[in-house]
């Protein structure tokens, strides 16, 4: 009659075993306790065979319906009966006791969702209080069979189910359970013998309300909850109790305070002492106690709450508990006041000078300066002051610009001119021809010439301030990679902020220009201008050459090796457009503009190449061994598994995002550690665009790369940060640190 | 410092005799001083917090019945870090609150016995049967943890770690937070999480 069949394991015996097997160390001592034990319980009624599993209490698994169809979900119960005076857990369990757990064993292809709690009730034993069930109670499941399922067989669904079962005292207890149910081709019928459990058990489920009001704010000492229903047929509760979801939220034996007025209802609860800080969503169930529903027909009981908390903090990890986040992480922005950021990007910008981008346009500047040194000290020296502007106005622009773009809500941070492709590729063309004019293949009237200052040859002030420009747009893929960390902390500043910090940039950037023209005595020491400075201006243009190298390789990773070909053919036809131009420059005049506007012609074929091969997709990047790709949930369901995370934030343009990870993070000292520590290894690569990974970033309080997180195996575990620049001794010592034992 | 001091002492004692049965269950706050108290161990010694001053104290609530607490001796990884501390100068103190009659409690050469077959090492096992020390500390479950700074001050309070299961096999792999707060208390830096939610059996006050 009954197609299902609640089988009874006799495996039991063997599971029972097996867990004193984990003990062995001290299986004697272990023997006595629970010997000890077995004794202090007051032995009740009717000891079963089965006690020794699962001590006062029985569970089986039952099924709403008689028969399953492919495709179409069902639902399934865990149905506990409890010995009188005894009871289990919700899945928040107050003070103390366990939330029970299922493990399911389903067939292929089976789905299983969330459990589903009825409202539980509370036990008091002062001054503790416990979220619980006594009596009978039934945990839903809903399944999900395949589509592709044979009909006219059984499947048999498994359940390993694990709870805690306790009167004053406390007793673990577990039950490997199965259901055997057919498939049918037709609809599911519901089985008689449990529609009622069913139907009584849905009934104590928390039912979302729409239309009804409700806000949650942060008081002195806690929460208040305010809640105001709509349509005419609720009559307010005279007594509710909340019971949040999360463990260290609510203090759970406070009195939670209840006023009605105005038709609202206000309820002000007591933080947990084990709550760092607030949630930003509070979540669970509202009971209506005495009354014992929130309608006037008597339908729901337990109204179910996930309410944004006003003025709370807001945390990375949703549905977490509060206990995040209060460490101060290994080298973060904390700490980092202005001043430090402003010093750091001076000096960041003196640096910059020696960049490989940057270094041989500077030179060449300060050469041209020394070549025509004697002539108009004034003259020189507005000059300087002039590149200086000009430095200084294109990185506050470049700062704008990504402000504004920020604020138009797009998901960029520092370096990410180098996540568009076409970018990339026409900085890696203006390299290019930048070495072909240092090199002497031609020479351009314009600008690019004069930023190179020619010697012998005085330029103009306009000029003077273009070339600044140029630098700094030069410079700019040089900053990412460099600066990515100390400008990502500026864009998390004020207006006004981040400019300043981008302003000191650029005037660590023109100082050592500056200060040569400002003092031009400086410039009489070095070397009498002659024939080697030409010499130098090409060498020069091996640097410029070796940035062309990184960025087709940067293009690479983006577009692939054939994005990457269309790049170099479009350096082939740059070649071209500046032979072209060099080889009938000093020719007669008709000779040299043909050769410009045919130059000009080819020059638009490379521009053409450029943006087909920007449209290039790479293939999928094949992960590292052992690197997994990263994914907020995924991170997430490894930490709820109790396994550390680390999380790589990388890019193939980050010049020291690729130094840390071929030094430090692939060594196998550093890879044995984290299998040691069984970490799980995330890589989140920023190479292109992605607003996941943005996201990511900014929940960090970071808007660039690299970062380096590393989380604690416990659900909703803070991150810690490692410093940007690592050494094997950093990340080992981190790992000690943060994951001892 | 002498005279706050024997204040304390003084306060410590007077506090359990006149508050008397009704005891209000409080948590203590993380950062400051840690609620002074003074109890008898097995063998009739009474230890008081002020004895510990200018000594790391790790307080460990404590209940032979319970089987989170099983969990933890049955593995032996509690007595492990009883010796482990107590090698490294921290004085710790398992602290048995369960009221007479209760699961838990034992009489002193009861407890004596139970303690020796158990291997456990802490510097003392201190009798609470009245719980006043327990709610002063807003223990709520067994096994839940304290941490105790030489200045006295509460730097730890909650759970011993993050597997909130009676699974002997849950031991490796845990965040030991207990082992966290002190190694980061030791070396000078602030405890990354002073409060965790504790688990366990609650435990058995009168």
């Amino acid at each position: 009659m009954n197609s299902w069949k609640n089988t009874e394991i006799s495996r039991r015996h063997v599971l029972f075993l097996k867990r004193l097997q984990a003990v062995r160390p001290n299986l004697t001592l272990l023997a006595v306790v629970l010997s000890l034990a077995a004794f202090s319980i007051p032995h009740s009624i009717g000891a079963q065979e089965e006690n020794e599993s699962s001590p006062h209490s029985t569970a089986r698994l039952i099924s709403e319906v008689s028969s399953i169809q492919p495709g179409t979900p069902f639902t399934v119960a865990v149905h506990f009966e409890l010995d009188p005076g005894w009871h289990n857990y919700w899945e928040n369990a107050g003070d103390s006791g366990l939330p029970t757990t299922i493990e399911w064993t389903l067939p292929e292809g089976f789905e299983a969702g969330e459990i589903q709690w009825p409202v539980p009730g509370r036990i008091v034993a002062y001054p503790l209080v416990d979220y619980g069930y006594s009596d009978e109670v039934s945990l839903l499941v809903e399944i999900t069979p395949p589509v592709d399922l044979a009909t006219g067989v059984d499947v048999t669904l498994g359940a390993f189910v694990d709870w805690l079962i306790c009167e004053t005292v406390c007793l673990p207890a577990y039950a490997e359970l199965s259901l055997d149910i057919p498939v049918a081709s037709g609809a599911p019928e519901s089985d008689p013998q449990w529609v009622d459990v069913f139907r009584e058990t849905r009934n104590r489920l928390p039912t979302d309300v729409d239309g009804w009001s409700v806000d949650a704010g942060l008081t002195d000492s806690g929460y208040r909850l305010s809640i105001e229903p709509s349509g005419e047929r609720v009559s307010l509760p005279d007594s509710v109790y909340f019971y949040a979801s999360g463990s260290s939220v609510l203090d759970h034996a406070a009195p939670q305070r209840a006023v009605v007025e105005d038709g609202r209802l206000t309820l002000d609860l007591e933080s947990s002492a084990y709550a760092v800080q607030p949630v930003p969503v509070l979540r669970g169930v509202l009971l209506a106690e005495e009354s014992g529903s929130w309608d006037a027909e008597g339908v729901f009981p337990g109204l179910e709450i996930e309410v944004p908390v006003a003025g709370a903090p807001a945390i990375q990890e949703p549905g977490s508990e509060a206990t995040t986040d209060v460490s101060g992480p290994v080298g973060t922005s904390q700490g980092f006041t202005l001043v430090l950021a402003l010093v750091f990007a001076f000096f960041g910008g003196i640096l910059l000078n020696l960049m490989p981008c940057v270094f041989p346009i500077l030179s060449l500047k300060i050469l041209g300066a020394a070549s025509h040194g004697g002539e108009n000290r004034a003259r020189i020296r507005n000059q300087g002051l002039v590149f200086a502007s000009g430095v200084i106005l294109a990185f506050l622009v470049l700062g704008g610009l990504l402000i504004v773009l920020r604020a138009g809500g797009a998901q960029l941070g520092w370096g990410f001119q180098l996540q568009a492709p076409t970018f990339v590729a026409f900085m890696a063309a203006l390299f290019f021809a930048i070495g072909l004019n240092l090199m002497g293949v031609f020479e351009v009237g314009a600008a690019l010439t004069r930023l190179g200052g020619r010697p012998g040859e005085p330029s103009g002030y306009g000029e003077s301030l273009a070339s600044g420009v140029l630098a700094t747009v030069i410079a700019t893929p040089c900053t990412a990679p460099f600066m990515g960390a100390a400008l990502g902390f500026a864009l998390t500043r004020s207006v006004p902020e981040t400019l300043l910090i981008f302003g000191f940039l650029g005037v660590g950037m023109a100082l050592p220009y500056l200060v040569l023209s400002l003092a031009p005595g400086l410039l009489e020491r070095l070397p009498r201008p002659g024939p080697w400075m030409e010499s130098l201006r090409q060498a020069l243009a091996f640097p410029m050459f070796a940035t062309v190298i990184w960025l087709v390789w940067v293009f690479g990773q983006q577009t692939g090796v054939g994005g990457a070909s269309y790049l170099l053919s479009a350096l082939l036809l740059v070649t071209a457009a500046g032979w072209m131009v060099g080889r009938w420059q000093r020719t007669d005049l008709r000779s040299g503009v043909v050769a410009r506007v045919v130059s000009l012609g080819v020059l638009a074929g490379a521009a053409l190449l450029v943006v087909q091969g920007s449209g290039q997709e790479a293939p999928l990047m094949a992960v590292e061994e052992g690197w997994l790709p990263f994914s907020q949930e995924e991170v997430e369901r490894t930490l709820a598994q109790g396994r550390p995370v680390f999380v790589d934030f990388t890019a193939a343009w980050c010049l020291t995002c690729q130094v840390n990870e071929r030094i430090v993070l692939s060594t196998e000292t550093v890879l044995e550690a984290f299998r040691e520590r069984n970490v799980a290894l995330f890589k989140a690569d920023w190479t292109r665009q992605d607003p996941a990974i943005t996201a990511a970033l900014e929940a960090l309080d970071r808007s660039g790369v690299p970062v380096y997180a590393l989380y604690r195996g416990s659900p909703g575990a803070s991150p810690h940060l490692l410093p940007a620049i690592l050494t094997e001794q950093i990340v080992l010592r981190t790992l000690d640190d943060v994951l001892s034992p | 410092m002498k005279v706050p001091a024997a204040l304390l002492i003084i306060a410590v004692i007077a506090v359990p005799t006149a508050s008397g049965v009704s005891a209000q269950m409080q948590d203590p706050e993380i950062g400051v001083d840690a609620p002074g108290f003074t109890l008898p161990d097995t063998y009739g010694n009474d230890h008081s917090l002020s004895d510990y001053s200018g000594m790391w104290v790790v307080l460990e609530w404590l209940n032979y019945g319970c089987p989170f607490v099983q969990k933890h001796y049955g593995s032996g990884s509690m007595q492990e870090l009883q010796s482990d501390y107590g090698g490294k100068g921290v004085v710790w103190l398992s602290v048995v609150s369960s009221a007479p009659g209760s699961q838990g409690y034992y009489e002193p050469d009861e407890m004596n016995t139970v303690s020796r077959e158990q291997g456990n090492r802490a510097a003392a096992v201190l009798l609470d049967p009245e719980g006043t020390v327990g709610k002063a500390f807003g223990a709520k479950t067994t096994p839940q943890m304290y941490v105790i700074n030489p200045d006295g001050v509460l730097l730890y309070n909650g759970a011993i770690d993050n597997m909130p299961t009676t699974r002997l096999s849950d031991i490796d792999g845990a965040t030991n937070y207990l082992v966290l707060a002190l190694e980061e208390a030791m070396a000078g830096r602030e405890v990354s999480q002073p409060t965790t939610q504790p688990y366990g059996c609650s435990v058995k006050y009168k």
